[in-house]
Formats: C-alpha cells, sequence, structure tokens
C-alpha cells in the first residue's frame, strides 16, 4: 500500500501561487494512490521547464530529470530495459510540441506503452513568458512580432496523437481534479502510448488562458455521448478550436505495443538477461571459414 | 608472396561478392588477406571496387600496386590501369562494350560463361574467380576444395554450378590467356596462416558488444557505421537484445541513457554528422553519471563530407564535445581483432566509472575485411561497477559523494529505493539544487574519477627500437599502413619506431614522454589535415612534433604513400 506520506515531495516547490501545475501534482499523487503500483515500480521522466521539475515534488518514485523535449526517448529506453516499470513523461507544451515534437509523434507510432502527461499552458514560462507551440494565434508575447503576437496556429497535441497512432488520447484540466485523476489513472493503465493534454493557467505569464477562462470554455465530452473507438470523430472533436474545449477522453483502443513485436526476454526484465557467451560462441564459429 | 586483385564495375555488380569469394578462397587456402571496400555514395552504377591483398605473411594494410584487375565495366580499367604493375594483368568481362581493348590482357566470357554452363549469370561470380586464379596458375584443386566449402550450406547444385563455371573459365584461360603474371602458384600447397575468421572492424565490434552483455542499441543509419547496428539487430532475436532503429540520433542516444539508467548496458552506433546531434545528450549522460558507450565511425567531414570514405577528424571534437566539464573515455582500436577487446573494455569501463565511453572507428576501418584466428569468448569478464542493489536501504542516494568519485548503482524497480537522476546540478539525493557548495562538491566528484580513469587506460604500444633517432606517432586505424612503412624504413637502414595509441582519451603520458624525449625527429601520420592527435599530446605534455603526415582525400594510406611522404619532407 503507498501512502501519502511516501510521496511527500522531498524539495520546496518552486512554481508560481496559483500555478496550474499544483493541481496536476496533486492529481499525480492522487492517482498513484489510487493505482496503487509500488513506488519503486514507477519511473517519472520529465523535460525541461517548469514541468521538468515535478518529480522533485513528490516523494518515492523513481525519476530522471533530463533534456528539453527529450523525455519521452528517455522513457521509451527506460521501459525498453524493464517492461515491468510504469513509465510516466511530464513535459510541458515548449517541451513536448516545440523541442520534443518529433519524438512525440515518433513515440505515438511505435505504441510504446508509456504515459505522456502534457503540462500545456500555452506559454514558455521559466524562460519569461515567450509563445509557445500552443499558443494560440495572435498571443501576444516578449518574443512574438508586434502588433499581430504569435503569427500561426497552434500545435494541437490532442489530434496530432490520434494521427500519429497512439491508442489512448485525452484532455483533462487542471481545475477539474476528478476527471484528471481518472485520465491519468487509465493513462498509466493502459497497455500503449497513452497521452493526456493537460490545460493549466500560466497565472504570471498567461493573461488570455485563465482559469475562469478554462472553467467557462470546456466541456466534457464523457458527458456528451462521445465514441472513444472511432477514430475519425475523436479527430473531429480534438479539431475543434472554436467555441467550447471538450475534455475528457477523446480515443482509445487496444493495438499491439512496441515491446510485443520486439525479442524482449520474457521471464525477466531486459535489464536482467544476460546473453550466453555459449550463443555468442556459436554465432563467431559458424562464420569461420 | 604478395598480390594484390582489383575487382571493379558498377554498385550492384556484385564486385563484393567476387571479391569475398577470392577473399575465402585464399583463407581456406592458409593465406593472409586484407581487403578494402572503395564505394560511391550511390545504389546503382558509378564506379565501385573491392581491392584484396594476398599474402603468406601477416598484413594489415591495403598497398598501392595491383597485380590483377578484374574489369566489369570500363572505369574499373581506366581508373586503375596506372596502379598495374609492369608484369600486372587486367582481365575484362567480353560483353561490356570498350573503345580500348589494347588496354586489356585477356577478355574473358564470363557473363557468356555463367549463362551456358551455370545456367544462371549472377554465377559470374566463379567465372571471374576461375578466370583470376587461372592467370595465376593457382592450382584448381584448392578452388574447389574452397568453392565446396563456401556454397556448401547452399546445397549441392548450387556448389555443383560454381565449380563448373570457375573450371570452365579456369580451363578456358589456361588455354588462351598468353601473357604471364609475376606469380606462378602452380606449386602452391596450402599457406601458413591458420586464421579462418574474415572481420570487418565493425563486425568485430558487435561481436564485442555482444560478449560483454549489451542489452540496448538504438540507432539512426548512417554510413559508416550501420553495419554494426545491423549485425546487433540480426542476432537480436537470438540473444534478447532490445534494438531499434530511432528516428534521429538525438532519440537514439536518449533511448539508450534510459535503458542504461533502468540497468541495461547500452549503445550507439554512429558517424560525425549523427554524433554532433547527440552531444547535448553526451552531457546528459556526464550529468546524470549514466554509462553508455557511442561508437563513431568517422567520415571525412564537415557535414556530409564523403559519406562512404574515410577520416579521424573528429578526435578533438570527440574530446571536447559538450558544453560543460566532465570525464570521458576514447578508444579507437588498430584493427578488427583489437576492436572485439576494445568493445568490451568500453561496456566495463562506461560501468565502472559511470561515464560516455566513445568508440572511434573509420571507414575504413569500419569496412576492410582481414582475416584473424577464432576468437573465444568464453574468458569475458564483465565489471558492473559499484552496485548497490541490496544492502543499501530506504536511505539510497543515487549520487552519494566518495573517495573515488563513484556513487554504487541501483535501478528502478530495486524495492526500497528510489533511483533519482538528474541533468540539472544535483544534491546526493538526486534532487535539483543551485547551492554553490553542493555544485562545487558535484563537481569535484566527477573529477575525482579522473586518477583511477587515468590508470585504466592503457600505454602505448611501441614497435622497434626505443633509442631509434625517428618516431612515428599514430592511433587507431592507421597502425597498419605505418607499421608496415616501419618496416619498409627499418629495411633501408634509417633509425624507426613507431609510438601507437589505442586509449587516446584521456591522455596517459608516462610512456609517451619516455619514448618522445630519445626520439629526434618526431613525425605524426595522421588521416586528418590539422594532425589533432599530436595537437592532443602538446596539450598533455607540452612536446611539439617535428613533422606532420597528413591524408585526407578520404582513402586509406598504404605503407609506400607514408615512406615517399617521409622521403619528401626530407627525413633520413
Amino acid at each position: 500500500m503507498t501512502t501519502v506520506d511516501q510521496l511527500e515531495g522531498p524539495q520546496k516547490v518552486t512554481w508560481c501561487t496559483g500555478c496550474g501545475n499544483y493541481g496536476i501534482l496533486a492529481a499525480l499523487k492522487k492517482a498513484v494512490l489510487q493505482l496503487d503500483i509500488p513506488v519503486h515500480n514507477l519511473v517519472i521522466s520529465s523535460g525541461i521547464g517548469c514541468s521538468g521539475k515535478a518529480p522533485h515534488y513528490i516523494g518515492g518514485l523513481n525519476s530522471f530529470h533530463n533534456l528539453h523535449g527529450r523525455p519521452i526517448p528517455v522513457a521509451t529506453g527506460i521501459h525498453m530495459a524493464n517492461k515491468d516499470l510504469n513509465v510516466i513523461v511530464h513535459t510541458g507544451d515548449g517541451d513536448c510540441l516545440g523541442e520534443g515534437l518529433g519524438h512525440f509523434v515518433h513515440a505515438a507510432r511505435r505504441n510504446v506503452n508509456i504515459a505522456v502527461f502534457i503540462h500545456n499552458n500555452g506559454v514558455m514560462g521559466l524562460t519569461k513568458g515567450q509563445f509557445s507551440p500552443a499558443a494560440p494565434r495572435g498571443y501576444v508575447s516578449n518574443t512574438s512580432p508586434p502588433p499581430p503576437g504569435a503569427p500561426m496556429d497552434p500545435a494541437n497535441p490532442v489530434a496530432l496523437a490520434i494521427a500519429a497512432g497512439a491508442t489512448y488520447v485525452a484532455r483533462g484540466f487542471s481545475g477539474d481534479q476528478k476527471v484528471l485523476v481518472k485520465l491519468m489513472v487509465e493513462a498509466v493503465k493502459h497497455r500503449g502510448f497513452a497521452v493526456v493534454d493537460i490545460l493549466q493557467p500560466c497565472v504570471t505569464w498567461n493573461r488570455q488562458l485563465t482559469w475562469k477562462f478554462y472553467n467557462e470554455h470546456t466541456y466534457s465530452l464523457q458527458d456528451n455521448r462521445h465514441d472513444t473507438s472511432n477514430r475519425l470523430s475523436a479527430l473531429e472533436k480534438a479539431l475543434v478550436n472554436e467555441g467550447k474545449i471538450p475534455i475528457g477522453v477523446f480515443y482509445r483502443i487496444d493495438a499491439p505495443d512496441l515491446v510485443a513485436n520486439m525479442f524482449l526476454p520474457e521471464a525477466v526484465p531486459l535489464k536482467d538477461h544476460t546473453t550466453s557467451l555459449k550463443d555468442v560462441q556459436q554465432i563467431i564459429d559458424d562464420l569461420m571459414i | 608472396m604478395d598480390i594484390t586483385f582489383n575487382i571493379g564495375g558498377e554498385a550492384g555488380q556484385g564486385i563484393d561478392t567476387i571479391g569475398d569469394l577470392l577473399t575465402q578462397v585464399f583463407v581456406q587456402a592458409g593465406f593472409y588477406t586484407f581487403t578494402i571496400k572503395d564505394f560511391e555514395s550511390r545504389i546503382r552504377g558509378g564506379y565501385n571496387f573491392t581491392q584484396v591483398r594476398v599474402s603468406d605473411e601477416p598484413i594489415h594494410a591495403p598497398v598501392d600496386y595491383i597485380d590483377v584487375i578484374v574489369a566489369l565495366s570500363r572505369d574499373a580499367v581506366v581508373a586503375q590501369r596506372d596502379r598495374l604493375i609492369e608484369e600486372g594483368v587486367i582481365i575484362f568481362d567480353d560483353t561490356i562494350e570498350f573503345d580500348d581493348l589494347e588496354a586489356c590482357h585477356y577478355q574473358a566470357p564470363l557473363e557468356k560463361v555463367a549463362k551456358e554452363v551455370g545456367g544462371n549469370v549472377r554465377m559470374m561470380n566463379a567465372a571471374a574467380l576461375g578466370a583470376t586464379l587461372s592467370v595465376l596458375r593457382f592450382p584448381f584443386k584448392l578452388a574447389e576444395e574452397a568453392l565446396t566449402a563456401i556454397f556448401g550450406r547452399k546445397g549441392e547444385k548450387i556448389v555443383e554450378g560454381n565449380v563448373a563455371v570457375a573450371k570452365a573459365l579456369y580451363d578456358l584461360t589456361t588455354e588462351k590467356f598468353a601473357g604471364k603474371c609475376r606469380y606462378n602458384l602452380d606449386t602452391l600447397e596450402t599457406g601458413p596462416c591458420k586464421d579462418k575468421l574474415l572481420l570487418t572492424g565493425n563486425k568485430a565490434l558487435a561481436f564485442g558488444a555482444m560478449a560483454a552483455n549489451i542489452k540496448w542499441i538504438s540507432a539512426y543509419p548512417m554510413s559508416p557505421s550501420t553495419s554494426l547496428f545491423m549485425d546487433i539487430m540480426s542476432y537480436s532475436r537470438d540473444l534478447n537484445i532490445g534494438a531499434l532503429q530511432t528516428e534521429d540520433e538525438i532519440s537514439a542516444i536518449c533511448m539508450a541513457i534510459g535503458a542504461s539508467y533502468a540497468g541495461a548496458r547500452s549503445m550507439v552506433t554512429t558517424s560525425g554528422g549523427g554524433f554532433s546531434l547527440m552531444v547535448e545528450a553526451l552531457g546528459l549522460a556526464a550529468m546524470a553519471e549514466v554509462p553508455v558507450v557511442i561508437y563513431n565511425a568517422q567520415r571525412p567531414g564537415p557535414s556530409t563530407g564523403l559519406p562512404t570514405r574515410t577520416e579521424q577528424a573528429d578526435l578533438l571534437f570527440m574530446a571536447f564535445a559538450s558544453q560543460g566539464e566532465f570525464p570521458r573515455i576514447m578508444l579507437a582500436p588498430k584493427d578488427p581483432l583489437e576492436a572485439f577487446y576494445v568493445a568490451i573494455r568500453a561496456f566495463n569501463l562506461a560501468d565502472k566509472f559511470q561515464i560516455p565511453v566513445m568508440i572511434l572507428g573509420d571507414q575504413y576501418f569500419a569496412d576492410s575485411v582481414m582475416n584473424v584466428p577464432r576468437i573465444d569468448v568464453s574468458n569475458t569478464k564483465l565489471d558492473r561497477g559499484k552496485l548497490a542493489r541490496v544492502d543499501t536501504g530506504s536511505d539510497y542516494k543515487r549520487y552519494l559523494l566518495t573517495d573515488d568519485g563513484i556513487s554504487p548503482r541501483a535501478f528502478p524497480g530495486d524495492e526500497g529505493k528510489s533511483i533519482v537522476a538528474s541533468g540539472n546540478v544535483h544534491r546526493e539525493d538526486g534532487h535539483i539544487t543551485e547551492n554553490a557548495d553542493i555544485r562545487n562538491n558535484m563537481v569535484v566528484k566527477s573529477m575525482n574519477k579522473l586518477p583511477a580513469i587515468m590508470n585504466a587506460m592503457n600505454p602505448p604500444e611501441l614497435y622497434g627500437d626505443e633509442n631509434a633517432k625517428i618516431t612515428l606517432l599514430t592511433w587507431g586505424s592507421t597502425w597498419g599502413a605505418a607499421n608496415e612503412a616501419l618496416q619498409i624504413l627499418k629495411d633501408a637502414g634509417m633509425s624507426v619506431n613507431q609510438l601507437h595509441f589505442c586509449d587516446i582519451y584521456p591522455l596517459r603520458t608516462e610512456k609517451l614522454r619516455k619514448v618522445l624525449s630519445k626520439s629526434k625527429q618526431i613525425i605524426a601520420v595522421e588521416q586528418n589535415v590539422t594532425s589533432q592527435f599530436a595537437q592532443l599530446v602538446k596539450m598533455a605534455t607540452g612536446i611539439s612534433v617535428h613533422h606532420h603526415i597528413n591524408k585526407y582525400d578520404g582513402r586509406p594510406m598504404t605503407a609506400r604513400w607514408i615512406v615517399n611522404e617521409i622521403k619528401e619532407v626530407g627525413i633520413k
């Protein structure tokens, strides 16, 4: 049994007061308690940015706070070395949709069994407010051309994930704990590439995507009879960019994950397997003339 | 006996197969062989060659003169005839149009006989073999035995067909070819060489990695590194090795770092351009103290450079790649046999010191084939370094401060432990910090590894008299050509030795200082333009070399080339 005390953060949180990340951290802890997977079998791989600090604020788990944009490939390696672990990626919109977008798309295509939680606030917070790849067109920031603001449409992680081959794709909101915890638990349990795009306000920099905005502009997919097994209707919902933003599970199917088609040992995790020197010798001897 | 065959033609014509056949026949017959592959970055057409050198004495480099050219295209004659020795022979397939037939000594009906006798144009390889061996008066009996062994696995029919085609061309050539080769091997018995394992540098590294219990390899294809990745991939099923082709080199190394953090011995393979992409993650491996083995099969740069050719110009780049300062190890095997053991050492050193270990090869090293003695893997020793798998309990600290700078490793999944790693400056428990004292402690911790790392580096090999007046300073794959040059120079009465390095970084200097202090003329022989290793030597010791011999045309060195360069410099 995992306890609340075990998960107490090893470090003092450095996020701004009122930051959407608090809600994501709280939901993560609740999800870990609910999952009741032994903490030594949980691993967080995080990138760089405010989201990347998440592993320092939750205790007991394993974690690897690595590089900007690269937590997905690092997580993939961890998972391959030990498929008994549950690997969770904490990444931001700059991390995942800017620097690391290629990895995101290819990991979805591979359907590698990891869960990716995107802390999505539309802004580069830690570098002080530049427009992120998820910022709306026209978003004004210190690096978007004045006056029109961000001169392009935002990246759409939900639509990208569905199109690329992810097998569990959802959107949560940091302010809706009940739904977010449920989505996190499902994503970790799901066998395959699971994405939860988590809307969160950046209270310091983003004056547009605020608590108020999200509270007023989100609605539940599940309360509105969405068919999560239909890829096209999932994509249709994902591409909505006017009016209210759907929250909940967009798409969920069962499909073979990456390890299903690789030759990993069955009895033990790859990391504990030892190649037989006799087999290597045989390979060499077979080449002798 | 020292014969060189040059088999040339268009990409896709099977020149490699003819080269392989020739090599196998001579290895089977007890000779030393050394084969280089020279090819263009294209799938079909163009002009490529395979050059096989055969000797009854050990050889470790190609030569720049040819005894027999087997030409499957016009270019194959034109490009090489200047290198043909006076008594040399050009064998030319008579179906190919050529306006300068005078230049060819023997127009052989290779394709015709393959079709007529073998019923398959692919048996042209056996036809070329038959013609070539006949020119040398090589006893057909030996060839027949070799062909039977080589094609045996493919069934009796294939054996018979190939033997028949080879024999037909052999006999036809004996009858029709009026010229004479400088070698007449008709009384040849089996040779002295018992080395029956044909290896490239890349294949040897793959075998070393497999013996060292590599459990993860991720890579993006890049010449000339790819064949190593392909080899491990091909055995991944039998040996249970995780192998994955990634979207790019960044992903490849990040996956390897993740897998290694989780406890699997991991490796990436690439060339200079791919390594450039990996540099940020190289720093991550260093900061997070995650062991990883990186293989760079160098090719001429910068940028795409010459994709299928050779150079040793990434040395300083790799020694100083990444922001920040951290210990790393660089090893450059001289040939396939050494490469096998270097791969095992690389994994052991990476685990022992929890640092990135880089193996430097190059296209010449990667693709050249030589026969080596059977490799016995049964004595392979694995050193996983300090582990804290059971005894430390719940207060495990991934970056525990220790006298030697090395903290015991544990892996995610170990009960009661939380393994916290980070690319940020971190505390002993792995959580991040900006505290100045902790930063200092962690920098000192990483530098405290250096004395033991230095101790683990092998000193250079000295060939020849320690008190010689002239020293050839070499590293990595240029060893063979330089070593052969050393013999030629010594035979000519010069006082010369060779100081050769496999372990190039960090540079161990005791023996280096001792030998170089006695030398009056130090000559750096390097496959690059700025003598990068000599620069490293100067950095580490203050010793400057006196002369530089540099090759940067992308083609491998030969002993004769080195000797000529030395003469040109005016050294006596």
